[in-house]
């Protein structure tokens, strides 16, 4: 923590586009001319996949509704829906373009490319949300400049933009940011929220951000640092914002790792009031890459990768699990919390009733792999 | 270029495929001009004469070391030069600012392909900070100052931006912690300027013609021994010719070509009995012993330890084939070695019947030991020539399998990697005075024929039936075959042809079958496998 109050004073740039040219946006147009629009009230979730593309998919009949092709090349294919479920945000090009996606139409509407100068090689490792009102982008920046002969890393930074700036969108402001930030969420209060060594809140205007829950530097009597990666922001019908973390706690007396009880647990930024939480929910049995609570029952947590597992977080206990015919990466639920979509890896999503745990369908995309793509449930 | 900058950061995959050249080199100059005219779009000439470069001028590496650094040039900055320029470069670059033998000690194992090397560093930093991902060994065979070891923290952040965001990294300040504390640690341990480089440069070099008997053992063939004639010399390019056989009596032959690097380090890619191979080797400051490894230029997994003497030099024996004898029992022993002289000692209680073959490299006798032998080492001599030994013991009293922990790989089935198999000797050690095996008095006898099998190494494997898709063992060889690679339908959750096994050794010793086992983790491919791990 003792970098921040050097970042903040050294903070507050705003760049402006001309500054700094920039390469490679010429080609932006509409890839996949599907012009089939979403229905209003209908219940849809979007995934990407190999070779390129963007897949909707429609949850009253469990089936591909449309498919969009992407700009650039895959990878990672995480998206971000926008408050007006209309637009999808997509990080891909090797983690390199952010582009926004009309889902009626599949044109591409907007397109920032992350890096700021012609000698800079610059990646968002999956950070990148959206203002609660769509306006504005928020993308954690991990620029390279590269010399003639030499690289030279950059400071991590925060890069605002307008999403109406079209196809060649330039920051319209830039702040120093934590390191190692992934997943990050925007609470109701404009708050942004990203997950890095800590889970931070940032101040968007002044670029100003503090602890909102300790992570790395939590001070939980008896408890280990806890081990927290999570690089999928699932956008919930709850409006949460959920990291699993795995961590140990010592039997009281003692600091030994072989007595200590193993635990999984989840942070959470309910983003509509700003409440935050850590709270432990059962013991390690297996990993999960992705969690997330039911939206019929806060007290139930799902996780998944080699299995379908499912929580009391009260009791602290695992209640149910299916077995997976492989892993998935990445869970989410519908709207009602009836049923759980599993996506990432592989060429298909698999659903799940919530309750029962029972396989209910398997929804087949045209394309090869998930990867590491952000399933979002939304009704539009 | 910028754009397929990461796709081509499989590189490692395309690095993979890249052997050390072995059959050209190049005056200096050439090399000089080549930089000149090839490299100078993004490095410097700091000063003309000596010809002094940014970055390149300011590092020492290994053969391999600067063969990697010039092959990502190549594939990630654009270099275009030919295959003989990329030749003439790495000789240039590896004698002008190579490792001196003793900088290399200790970590020639991952020179010589040994990619079962378990690693051990005291510095927990080094550990988790570069051994985490590559070999602790690539690193160690590097020598810069600050300055440069600092432009490796850059290039790494650049290159793999995630590695801040892996275990082991997202627990700490990673780039603090590469920048304050790794690059001075670096800099101190491996800096640019050794004496022992100072003084490697001022030796004279010397030519490695000439006729030379070799000794090796091979997993799954047995002993070996031969003559290997090495023939040219100009521009430190030779011929080799291997002319050998194994215990069994099959031939081992082959020819091909070596190369020189920095006056010791032995190179050579040759073709043995239609398999074509690489001799990775040291040679001694006064150029009479080679020692390092040979191995299968595909399958490096196939490899023994080689030693080397030229005829000519001080006698010397290197081995005694086999190296044991049972006390009560008459053997046929081949000495192994150079001036291999006419009165034969092979130690106490030990008797030659007879001398059933000489010639210059080797001499085959027949041996008594007394049944009233002392069990134990013999220092073996042969005239002038020793520095063999020979194991005495009377009973088998415990079979380890070496080695004892291992990894292989499944490969091939349409994939770019072939499979990485696994090779197994059963050694036979002697129960010391304590008459307990595996304890500390306990005496290696040596590598003894044995039956193999795999079992599952723990319940999880027995449910997921890793003996059965993991690969097949050969009873006799204790090579063990990995299946192909790729999911497959047939497994829980279509997983790999994974599997965690048990090796077991089966001796049979008075009677009764004395057991031995290890571990064997078959695993997923190395994607990633340039020249040093």
């Amino acid at each position: 923590m003792k970098n921040n109050n050097k970042l903040r004073r050294s903070a507050i740039t705003l760049l402006t586009a001309t500054a700094l040219g920039l390469s490679g946006t010429a080609t932006m147009t509409a890839l996949a001319a599907d012009g089939k629009a979403l229905k209003s009230g209908q219940e849809y979730m979007i995934v990407a996949n190999y070779p390129n593309q963007l897949h909707v998919l429609d949850l009253a009949t469990d089936s591909v509704y449309k498919t969009c092709d992407l700009p650039g090349r895959f990878g990672p294919g995480a998206l971000q829906v926008a408050p007006d479920k209309k637009t999808a945000f997509v990080l891909n090009n090797g983690y390199e373009d952010i582009y926004g996606v009309d889902m009626d139409t599949c044109e591409v509407t907007f397109h920032a490319n992350m890096s700021q100068a012609r000698n800079e090689r610059t990646k968002s490792i999956y950070a990148f949300a959206l203002s609660y009102d769509g306006k504005e982008l928020y993308t954690v920046q991990n620029p390279t400049l590269l010399e003639r002969d030499h690289y030279r890393v950059q400071p991590t930074r925060l890069a605002v933009y307008d999403t109406s700036s079209g196809l060649n969108a330039k920051p319209v402001r830039m702040f120093p940011s934590p390191r190692t930030v992934t997943a990050m969420q925007v609470g109701k209060d404009g708050g942004l929220y990203m997950a890095g060594p800590d889970i931070y809140k940032m101040d968007v205007q002044t670029g100003k951000y503090d602890v909102a829950i300790p992570s790395r530097n939590w001070q939980r009597e008896r408890y280990v640092q806890p081990d927290v990666l999570n690089v999928w922001a699932v956008q919930t019908p709850t409006q949460d914002f959920t990291i699993l973390y795995t961590t140990a706690r010592f039997q009281e007396g003692s600091e030994d790792l072989n007595t200590a009880d193993w635990l999984y647990g989840y942070f959470n930024v309910n983003l509509e009031t700003g409440a935050t939480e850590a709270r432990d929910f059962g013991p390690i049995t297996e990993i999960y890459f992705t969690g997330t609570r039911s939206p019929k029952d806060p007290n139930i947590m799902y996780g998944v990768l080699n299995r379908l597992a499912k929580y009391d977080i009260e009791k602290q206990e695992l209640i149910q699990a299916a077995e997976l015919e492989h892993s998935y990466y990445c869970i989410t639920v519908n709207q009602t919390g009836s049923k759980i979509y599993l996506a990432g890896t592989n060429n298909h999503v698999a659903v799940f009733d919530g309750d029962t745990l029972e396989r209910l369908n398997t929804i087949d995309l045209p394309g090869g792999d998930m990867s590491t793509t952000t399933a979002q449930v939304f009704v539009r | 270029m910028k754009k397929y900058n990461l796709s081509k950061l499989a590189g490692g995959a395309v690095l993979a495929g890249l052997l050390l050249p072995v059959t050209s080199t190049q005056a200096s100059p050439d090399a000089e001009s080549i930089i000149r005219s090839k490299c100078l779009a993004c490095h410097t000439e700091e000063s003309a004469e000596p010809a002094q470069f940014s970055r390149m001028s300011h590092q020492r590496k290994t053969p391999e070391g600067w063969l990697m650094t010039i092959a990502r040039m190549q594939l990630m900055h654009g270099l275009k030069v030919t295959d003989e320029e990329r030749r003439t470069l790495v000789k240039y670059f590896a004698d002008k600012q190579g490792l001196a033998p003793e900088e290399t000690a200790g970590s020639r194992y991952a020179m010589e392909r040994r990619l079962n090397t378990m690693e051990s560093f005291e510095s927990t930093n080094f550990t988790e900070m570069c051994a985490r991902c590559h070999s602790g060994a690539r690193v160690t065979l590097q020598r810069r100052p600050a300055a440069e070891w600092e432009h490796l923290v850059h290039f790494h952040m650049g290159q793999w931006p995630t590695l801040e965001y892996q275990a082991l990294a997202r627990d700490r300040d990673w780039m603090d912690l590469a920048f304050k504390e790794m690059v001075p640690e670096l800099a101190s341990n491996y800096s640019l300027k050794s004496d022992s480089w100072n003084q490697w440069q001022q030796m004279a070099k010397q030519p490695l013609s000439g006729s030379w008997s070799f000794s090796g053992q091979m997993p799954g063939k047995g002993d070996l021994r031969g003559v290997m004639t090495v023939s040219g010399g100009q521009g430190d390019q030779y011929k080799v010719k291997v002319d050998g056989e194994y215990a069994d009596g099959s031939a081992f032959k082959g020819s091909g070509s070596a190369i020189v690097y920095t006056g010791y380090e032995w190179r050579a890619n040759l073709t043995v009995d239609g398999v074509k191979m690489r001799q990775v080797f040291a040679a001694s400051a006064d150029g009479s012993e080679l020692t390092g490894r040979m191995f299968e230029s595909i399958h490096d997994e196939a490899g023994m330890d080689f030693t080397a003497i030229r005829s000519g030099s001080t006698p010397k024996l290197l081995s005694v084939q086999p190296e044991y004898i049972r006390a009560g029992s008459t053997e046929v022993l081949t000495l192994v070695g150079t001036g291999i002289g006419q009165k034969i000692d092979l130690g106490d209680g030990i008797k030659v019947v007879s001398e059933l073959y000489r010639d210059d490299n080797k001499v085959v006798v027949q041996a008594t030991a007394l049944s009233s032998a002392e069990t134990g080492q013999r220092k073996v001599k042969a005239g002038k020539a020793n520095g063999a030994t020979l194991n005495v013991f009377d009973q088998i009293g415990s079979v380890r399998v070496v080695p004892e922990f291992s990894v292989a790989r499944v490969g091939g089935n349409g994939g770019s990697t072939p499979k990485y198999n696994g090779h197994f000797q059963a050694e036979a050690w002697m129960n010391g005075a304590d008459g307990q095996p595996g304890t500390d008095d306990d005496m290696r006898i040596g590598f003894v024929p044995a039956k193999w099998h795999v079992e599952p190494f723990d319940a999880q494997a027995e449910a997921d039936r890793d003996t059965h898709f993991a690969g097949q063992m050969d009873a006799k060889t204790g090579v063990f075959t990995t299946a192909a690679a790729g999911p497959n339908p047939e497994r829980r959750m279509s997983t790999n042809n994974a599997g965690n096994l048990k090796v077991v050794a089966e001796v049979e010793e008075n009677g009764q079958t004395l057991n031995g086992d290890g571990q064997l983790i078959v695993t997923v491919q190395r994607w990633n496998n340039p020249p040093l791990p």
